[in-house]
Parts: C-alpha cells; sequence; structure tokens
C-alpha cells in the first residue's frame, strides 16, 4: 500500500543530503569495482547494503540510465574478454571437424573426451554467469525497479543474458573457424546423443545442464517461450538427425527380417527417447521427438513388418505370441487409431484359418463313403459307439468345435494383445462372419452342434459348463446371416430331440431357446416355443387319454398303451418329419387292428374336446414297444422287449398271423401295410439287416432290399438284453443332409423366404402407403437383415408379383414409385 | 551453495545511528532489500553474518519498520486488519524506508 503512494509523494531529500556529498562517478567506480569481484567471485567481504546504496543513490540522482548502460558495457566486457577465453580454449580441433557424425568413428573417444570437456566449461561458465548475474540484479534492484517502470528496457538480468548469447555464444568458436561456440555445442550434444543411441553411456548431467542454458535463454528480450533457443535452434537440429538415424534404423530393422525383433527394438526406442527426453534434453521435446519416432519408424515401416514373411502377423498369431503382438498393436495404434495394415493383417488370417476349417470340413464329409441316395451308407458301428454318428455329422460338430477354437483364440489376443480395442473386435467379427457365411452349410453345421450337445454333449457337465457350450454356440450363431435358414434345421432337429426322447434335459432346451431369444428376437423363437408347448399339452392329452380309457372300458381288456404327441402342423417342420414327398401323405399305411382300434378310440376321444380339428398321423415318427417271444428251435422259449419305430412294429405285427417258418415277400409286406417304399425299406434293413436286431431273416441274405426278396421271423434272436432297441436305419439321428435333402430345404427356404419378403413389402406399403423403389429396397432389407440377408433380384420379383395380383400399383415411372392397393 | 549451515532463525538490523533491532529472519524477509540481501547463495557479508547495516535509515525510522515487520507477520493470514498506528512526523521518512527496503 505504502508504495503505491510513495510514487506520487518525493521523499524529500534529506537522507540523501546528510550524506557527504558523492557525484556519480564515485558511486560507479565502488559499484564496478565491486562488480568485479562478484565476477570473480570475491564477494564475501562486500557489503549488500553499500552496493545496494550506491545505486540507489544514483538512481535518486536519476542516473539510473547511465548505471544502466555502464553495467551493461562492464558485462560486454568481462563476457568478450574472460569468459570466451575459457570458452574458446576448451574447443578443441576435433570439434570443429565435420559435423556428419558417421564419419567421426575413429575420433569417437576423443570427440567424446574433448567434447565432455566444452561441455563441462560452457556449463560452468553459463552457471557461473547466472549466479553473478543473480546476484548483480540484486545489488541493483531499485534501478531495476525504476528502469522497468517504463517498459523500455528489458530488466538487467535480462539484458545480461542477452550478451551472453550473444558474445559468448554467438561468438566465432576459432578464429580460423567459420563455426559459432552454439553450433559446436550443439553438434557435440548431438554427437554424445548419437553415442547414447548407439548403446554407450554418455554424461547425461552435463548434457542436461547445457540443455538448461538453452533453455534459459531466449532469442528476443521479450523472452516468448517458443524464442528459447532451445526451440528455436537446438530442437529443429536434434528432430533433424533423430529423423535421419530412424530413417536409417528402420531400414536396418526391416533388413534383418524379424518382425518380433522390429517390434522390440521399435518399443525400446520409443522408451528410450521418451526418458532421454526426462533426463537428458528437455521434457518439451518428448511429444515431438515421439513423433518423429512414430512417421520414421513405425508409419513407414509398420506394414511391411505386419506382412513380414515367416515372421509377421501372420506368424505371430499361428504361433500365440501374444507379447510381440501387443507390442504390434501399440505400435500401430501410435500412428493410426484404425491400425489398417494390422487389421487387414488379422482379418486376412482369420479368413484363411477359417477356409482351412471349412476346406477341412469338406474334406472329411467327403472322406465318408456317402453313397447320394442313402447316407446310410456311410454309416459305421464302432463298437465304442453305441450310436453311429454319420461322418459328416461328425465333420460338422467338429467343424463348428474348429470355429470355436478359433474364436477362442482370436479373442485371448483380441483381450490380451489388442487391450479389447472396439476396432479390431468389429475386424475380427466381420471376418468370422465372412468365413462362416462363406460355408454354405454352416447354419446346418451349427445346428447339428446344438443337437449333439443337447442329445449328449451336456452329460456329466456341470451347469455353468453347459452354459458355455451354449453360449459359444450362440456366438456363432451371431455371425451366421442366414438365421431362418439355421431355424428351419433348428426346428427340424428339435422335433426329433422331442419326439424320439433324445434330448438330455429339457431344462437345457429351455435355455437354450431363451439365449437364441436373447440374441436373434422374439419372432425367432416363437415356433420353437410352440413345439414346446405342443410337447406339454400332448402329455396332458396323453395322461387324460389314459383315464378315459380306464373309465371307458373294462379293466380285463388288454389295451396298448397310447403316448401321443399332438402338434400344431404350421409351428413343426412337417415336410421333413414326413420323409415322403408331396400328395403321399394321403396314402396313409393301414394300421393292424389292434392298433387302429386305439387309434380311432383317441380320434374319438381328442374330437370330443376339440371340434373341428383334424388328426393326420405321422408313423414315421413314432415309436412301439413290443413283447416278443421266440420259440428257439432247441424249444426253449426267450421273450425280449423291443422297442421299434412304429412301421417295424407294423412289420412285426404282421407276422404274429404267419404260421412258423412261413415267409412273407416284400411285396406282400408291403400290400398289406401300405408303408411308403422308402420307410419300408429302411425298417426291414434294421430287422433283418443290422446284425445285432435281426429280429426277421431275409432270403437272399443281402444288404440291399429287393421287392422280391423273403422274410422270415428269426426265432433264434439272441440278445444278451431283456430289452433291446431297434433303431431305425438313418432317419432317426440328426445328421449333415444329403445333396437332394439340400436341394429340398433351399427350395422350401425360398419359398418361405419369399413369402417373408412379401409380408414385409406388404407391411412397408401399408404404412407409407407410396415409397420409391430403392427406399423400398432399402426398409426391406433393413427388415429382414436379422433372420437373413435378401437377395435383391428375389425382392424385385416379389414386387412384381405383388403388382401382378394388384397388392400394389406403379404410381410414377421416374424415380419408379409403388403405391399400395387398400 | 546449499543454505548456510548455520542460517540463525534471527537476524540483526542496524540502524545509522548504531540502533540494533534482533527480529525473526521470516519477518525481516518482508522486505526485498533485506532478503536479497540475507540471500544464503550470493555470499555477501550480509548473509554471512546474519547482520545488516543500514546506513541512511534512522533508528526511529527503522524500529517503526521492525514494528511493521512484526505486524505484517502476525496479520498475514487474516482479513480485515486495523490499520497500524503511525505518527505523523514519520510519516515522510517511513516512505523512504519503505521505497528503500522494497516493502
Amino acid at each position: 500500500m505504502a508504495m503505491r503512494a510513495r510514487q506520487k509523494i518525493r521523499a524529500p531529500r534529506r537522507g540523501v543530503n546528510t550524506n557527504k556529498a558523492h557525484d556519480f562517478d564515485t558511486y560507479w567506480d565502488a559499484l564496478s569495482s565491486s562488480l568485479k569481484k562478484i565476477h570473480t567471485k570475491d564477494a564475501s567481504h562486500l557489503s549488500f547494503e553499500q552496493l545496494y546504496r550506491n545505486a540507489y543513490n544514483i538512481v535518486l540522482m536519476t542516473r539510473g540510465d547511465d548505471l544502466y548502460e555502464r553495467v551493461k558495457r562492464l558485462e560486454q566486457e568481462w563476457l568478450e574478454t574472460e569468459v570466451r577465453n575459457r570458452v574458446n580454449s576448451a574447443i578443441s580441433s576435433v570439434l570443429l571437424q565435420t559435423k556428419d557424425l558417421s564419419e567421426m568413428q575413429d575420433q569417437a573417444n576423443e570427440r567424446r573426451e574433448t567434447g565432455e570437456k566444452f561441455l563441462d566449461v560452457l556449463r560452468e561458465v553459463w552457471e557461473d554467469h547466472q549466479v553473478c548475474m543473480g546476484m548483480i540484479t540484486d545489488v541493483l534492484m531499485y534501478m531495476d525497479r525504476v528502469i522497468l517502470s517504463d517498459h523500455k528496457k528489458p530488466s538487467i538480468y535480462v539484458a545480461s543474458m542477452a550478451l551472453f548469447r550473444d558474445f559468448v555464444l554467438r561468438a566465432v568458436a576459432r578464429s580460423d573457424s567459420e563455426l559459432k561456440v552454439i553450433d559446436v555445442l550443439e553438434s557435440t550434444i548431438l554427437f554424445m546423443i548419437q553415442l547414447e543411441r548407439s548403446g554407450q553411456i554418455i554424461n547425461r548431467q552435463l548434457i542436461r545442464h547445457c540443455i538448461y542454458m538453452l533453455e534459459g535463454l531466449y532469442e528476443t528480450i521479450t523472452e516468448e517461450e517458443s524464442s528459447k533457443l532451445y526451440l528455436a535452434v537446438f530442437e529443429p537440429a536434434f528432430l533433424d538427425t533423430s529423423r535421419a538415424f530412424y530413417r536409417a534404423e528402420g531400414q536396418r530393422l526391416l533388413e534383418t527380417g524379424d518382425a518380433a525383433t522390429f517390434c522390440k527394438a521399435a518399443s525400446d526406442r520409443i522408451a528410450e527417447e521418451a526418458e532421454r527426453c526426462l533426463s537428458t534434453l528437455s521434457p518439451l521435446s518428448e511429444p515431438k521427438i515421439k513423433e518423429v519416432l512414430d512417421t520414421e519408424l513405425i508409419s513407414k515401416n509398420i506394414a511391411d513388418v505386419i506382412n513380414l514373411e515367416g515372421t509377421g502377423v501372420k506368424y505371430m498369431l499361428d504361433n500365440d505370441r501374444l507379447d510381440v503382438l501387443r507390442n504390434v498393436y501399440v505400435l500401430s495404434a501410435r500412428v493410426d487409431t484404425k491400425k489398417t495394415p494390422l487389421t487387414a493383417a488379422v482379418q486376412k488370417r482369420i479368413v484363411e484359418m477359417g477356409q482351412d476349417i471349412n476346406k477341412a470340413a469338406i474334406a472329411l464329409a467327403q472322406a465318408a463313403p456317402a453313397k447320394p441316395e442313402k447316407p446310410a451308407g456311410g454309416e459305421k458301428k464302432p463298437a465304442a459307439k453305441e450310436k453311429p454318428v454319420n461322418q459328416q455329422t461328425e465333420s460338422a460338430i467338429k467343424w463348428v468345435d474348429d470355429v470355436l477354437n478359433l474364436k477362442n483364440k482370436f479373442d485371448k489376443i483380441w483381450e490380451q494383445s489388442f487391450q479389447s480395442d472396439p476396432n479390431m473386435q468389429s475386424a475380427i467379427t466381420t471376418s468370422f462372419s465372412q468365413f462362416i457365411n462363406s460355408n454354405a452349410r454352416s447354419s446346418e453345421y451349427l445346428s447339428l452342434f446344438f443337437d449333439e450337445n443337447l442329445k449328449k454333449g451336456i452329460k456329466g457337465k456341470t451347469e455353468s459348463e453347459v452354459d458355455a457350450l451354449l453360449d459359444n454356440g450362440i456366438t456363432l450363431l451371431r455371425y451366421v446371416r442366414d438365421k431362418d435358414l439355421f431355424e428351419a434345421y433348428y426346428k427340424k432337429h428339435l422335433s426329433r430331440r422331442l419326439l424320439m426322447k433324445r434330448s438330455v434335459s429339457n431344462d437345457t432346451e429351455r435355455q437354450m431357446i431363451s439365449k437364441m431369444k436373447m440374441e436373434v428376437g422374439n419372432q425367432f423363437t416363437q415356433r420353437l416355443e410352440a413345439m414346446f408347448r405342443d410337447m406339454t399339452i400332448s402329455e396332458d392329452l396323453t395322461a387324460g387319454y389314459k383315464e378315459h380309457i380306464q373309465k371307458s372300458t373294462s379293466p380285463d381288456e388288454k389295451h396298448p398303451d397310447l403316448e401321443i404327441n399332438v402338434l400344431t402342423s404350421t409351428m413343426w417342420p412337417m415336410e421333413t418329419m414326413s420323409s415322403l414327398k408331396g400328395d403321399s401323405a394321403q396314402l396313409s399305411c393301414t394300421f393292424p387292428k389292434e392298433i387302429e382300434h386305439v387309434k380311432q378310440s383317441f380320434e374319438q376321444f381328442y374330437l370330443s374336446k376339440h371340434t373341428g380339428r383334424k388328426l393326420s398321423w405321422q408313423p414315421s415318427m413314432g415309436t412301439a414297444d413290443i413283447r416278443a417271444t421266440f420259440h428257439r428251435s432247441t424249444g426253449k422259449v426267450s421273450r425280449h422287449e423291443l422297442n421299434v419305430s412304429t412301421y417295424a412294429m407294423i412289420i412285426l405285427l404282421l407276422f404274429n398271423d404267419v404260421a412258423p417258418g412261413e415267409s412273407l415277400t416284400y411285396e406282400e409286406i408291403q400290400a398289406q401295410t401300405r408303408i411308403p417304399d422308402h420307410d419300408l425299406i429302411r425298417n426291414l434293413q434294421s430287422l433283418a439287416v443290422a446284425p445285432k436286431t435281426r429280429v426277421l431273416k431275409k432270403d437272399p441274405m443281402s444288404k440291399d432290399v429287393k421287392p422280391t426278396d423273403r422274410f422270415f421271423f428269426n426265432n433264434d434272436f439272441q440278445s444278451a438284453y431283456m430289452k433291446v432297441r431297434i433303431g431305425v436305419v438313418s432317419g432317426s439321428s440328426n445328421k449333415v443332409e444329403n445333396q437332394d435333402q439340400r436341394k429340398q430345404t433351399e427350395k422350401r427356404m425360398n419359398d418361405e423366404r419369399g413369402a417373408s419378403i412379401e409380408a414385409a413389402i406388404v407391411r412397408i406399403m401399408k404404412q407409407r402407403k407410396t415409397l420409391i423403389h430403392s427406399n423400398l429396397m432399402s426398409e426391406v432389407l433393413s427388415q429382414l437383415s436379422s433372420r437373413f440377408v435378401p437377395d435383391v433380384n428375389m425382392i424385385k420379383r416379389r414386387i412384381e408379383s405383388l403388382i401382378d395380383r394388384e397388392y400394389l400399383e406403379r404410381v410414377e415411372e421416374d424415380p419408379p414409385t409403388y403405391g399400395y392397393v387398400a | 551453495m546449499a543454505s548456510q549451515p548455520s542460517q540463525s532463525e534471527y537476524v540483526t538490523l542496524v540502524s545509522g545511528d548504531g540502533f540494533e533491532y534482533v527480529i525473526p529472519r521470516s519477518t525481516a524477509c518482508v522486505s526485498g532489500t533485506i532478503r536479497r540481501m540475507l540471500e544464503p547463495s550470493s555470499q555477501f557479508s550480509e548473509a554471512i553474518t546474519g547482520r545488516c547495516v543500514l546506513e541512511n535509515i534512522s533508528g526511529v525510522v527503522l524500529e517503526k519498520v521492525c514494528e511493521y515487520f512484526c505486524f505484517n507477520e502476525k496479520n498475514k493470514k487474516q482479513m480485515n486488519v486495523p490499520d497500524m498506528d503511525i505518527p505523523p512526523e514519520l510519516c515522510l521518512e517511513l516512505l523512504m524506508a519503505a521505497d528503500y527496503l522494497d516493502t
């Protein structure tokens, strides 16, 4: 407070006037000799107060400007003579030589030693200057205050720093050389850094001090941050040499041809430069030198490194070199947020590996001795396995397993090496869906995988394991584009599991459905859920029927037990269940009278409950338990309970009426039962050909069933078990479709898709009334994309057909626009 | 250059007419001039001895100055401090001393 007032009220000169009347020169003489003493570090007996008072007095005499100039001159003289001599004497001729650092190998040691000496001297001189000027500034504080108040001159400290810059650093290093001291300083420091880069130990502290000096000096007296000598002079030179160095380094490392080494070296270099900036140079340079590294070392080479033959990303992925991959990732991430080359390489590899898996699956499938019409021929019955697994099915499951393994592998890599980068994840996802969808059978394979696991794979596994297993499957489902195809297969397989009671656990089935629901949506699982509902209703129905029978008939009367599944035909894949083609369903087979009786009684029972419904029987899906009595030729009688398909039961019941030793021909059997050829052949095969379940004898004994073959009841049937399960050859277990079936499925699929597309078009048009063609297309595509990727031509055809049927009309030709006809 | 090993807690201020005032170092350093004078790195005689002779300040004024130093130190962190009592006859001389001492 007092200070501000002071400026206005000039104090009386009493204090000065009472002192002896000194003039300017006396004061100056005293001051200048003291200042020199300060420079020679001889200040301990000087009184600050005296010096201060001298300067104070001079300023009070309004000679402050003179004092300022004199001090400057004094400083200049001191720097020009004493200091410069010291510095120049430290500059040896080696330091003045060519600036090309690479040619200095032979003189490196000498250069280094003299360089260190030079830097040491320079540092010492600088620090002395700083300290002395600090002291002098303190002494001349009063002068500074007055001088600075009119802002015309820099403070004496700043001025003296500028003097140091001009008369020490910018002085000619040697009389015979053009170089200035600062040039020598620069080249020396750069030389040291190069030494350190090549692995030698240097005196970092020393360099740090010289850098401090450059940071403390400015180009202008206003001392802006950007005019620091360090930034203005040294840093560009440093960055230039670094650029050259790392360009060469990049080339060199690339030539060694090892990606891992490259990445290691690059990461090390980055850390090294960062540390150098902190410990030796200025932290200000850190981002800049990193940029140099990024462009010179990484950007220019990373693509080559990633694609290096034998050691590049491909090799790393194949050999799980997670750490190296992480390096690659980190380096890539530095220069490119998209990490294009790395992404491309990873994607390429995924697709390659995926194609390999696809190929392997196909190869394995083809290795199976598959017969075109009957994949049954490919069945093998290894002793270890109770149920024959078709080789194609095996290949399908192997395919899924392989894909899952691959997925796990890349998930691990993504997590551990790519720092869970979302870009990488989407890249990986894209690649997976690319190769998964390039396998036309992926939907089927995936469904088979679920089928296999739900049938037996989950036996003896804990809940969490099952959960993980299903989740894995669901992950793949996410990649599958044609989800409707998957649904069709899944439905088919599910229906088999449900009807044949092959599913291990209903809970798991439901879990699976709910998982799919979460993944793909409600619509997707509607029908699957309806199938489950039908099963539950059927159970109640069976129980109800049993009760009904017990009430309505006398207990003595023997009745075959009936367990019935009533299925809603729209929800179940009827086409695939009845292995018949088209209209042959009308030709339902003739049931034996006992069974026919049961059938009619159930129909009555059912229709009394639900009027207006039509029941159609699907004997191909049913099974029956029958008790068979075998009269051995030795006279013994043995009984077995046989679990057979409905058709097989019908066939066997025929033999009840056949006298022992008599036979039925194939044609006779068919005439009596009207079982479709296809099913009859298969059932007869399982009854008469399959070695363990030969309840019938066939003449002639051959694998194939011919219309003229004769069948006998085999009284010598042997089995170790009381209960014998006679599986129907093929058809009962879910397996890969053969070509014809596939064509059928595809055809059905196309019909169904056509219907979905039409439904979507009508839905959209009903809402929009009129719509331009291209908009309609894109809306249809977006509506259906969750289920499958519709073919554009198919949509066009559907639009045409809707116009023909007068659901839509053409409103305008250009641009083509449609209107909805209500 | 490190701080004096024997950097005492108190310093002595001596007036032009020989009065001595011993006050805590921290309070004396309110004055920019005295602070620089005592700067341990500068190695001036004042810094070494801890004794500052202020030739052109009289004892009366220096007493008031020292009083202000202590007053300042005491009320440093407070708001609404009552003004210090300054006798009008010392006013100008105190202003000069304040200018000199950069206070």
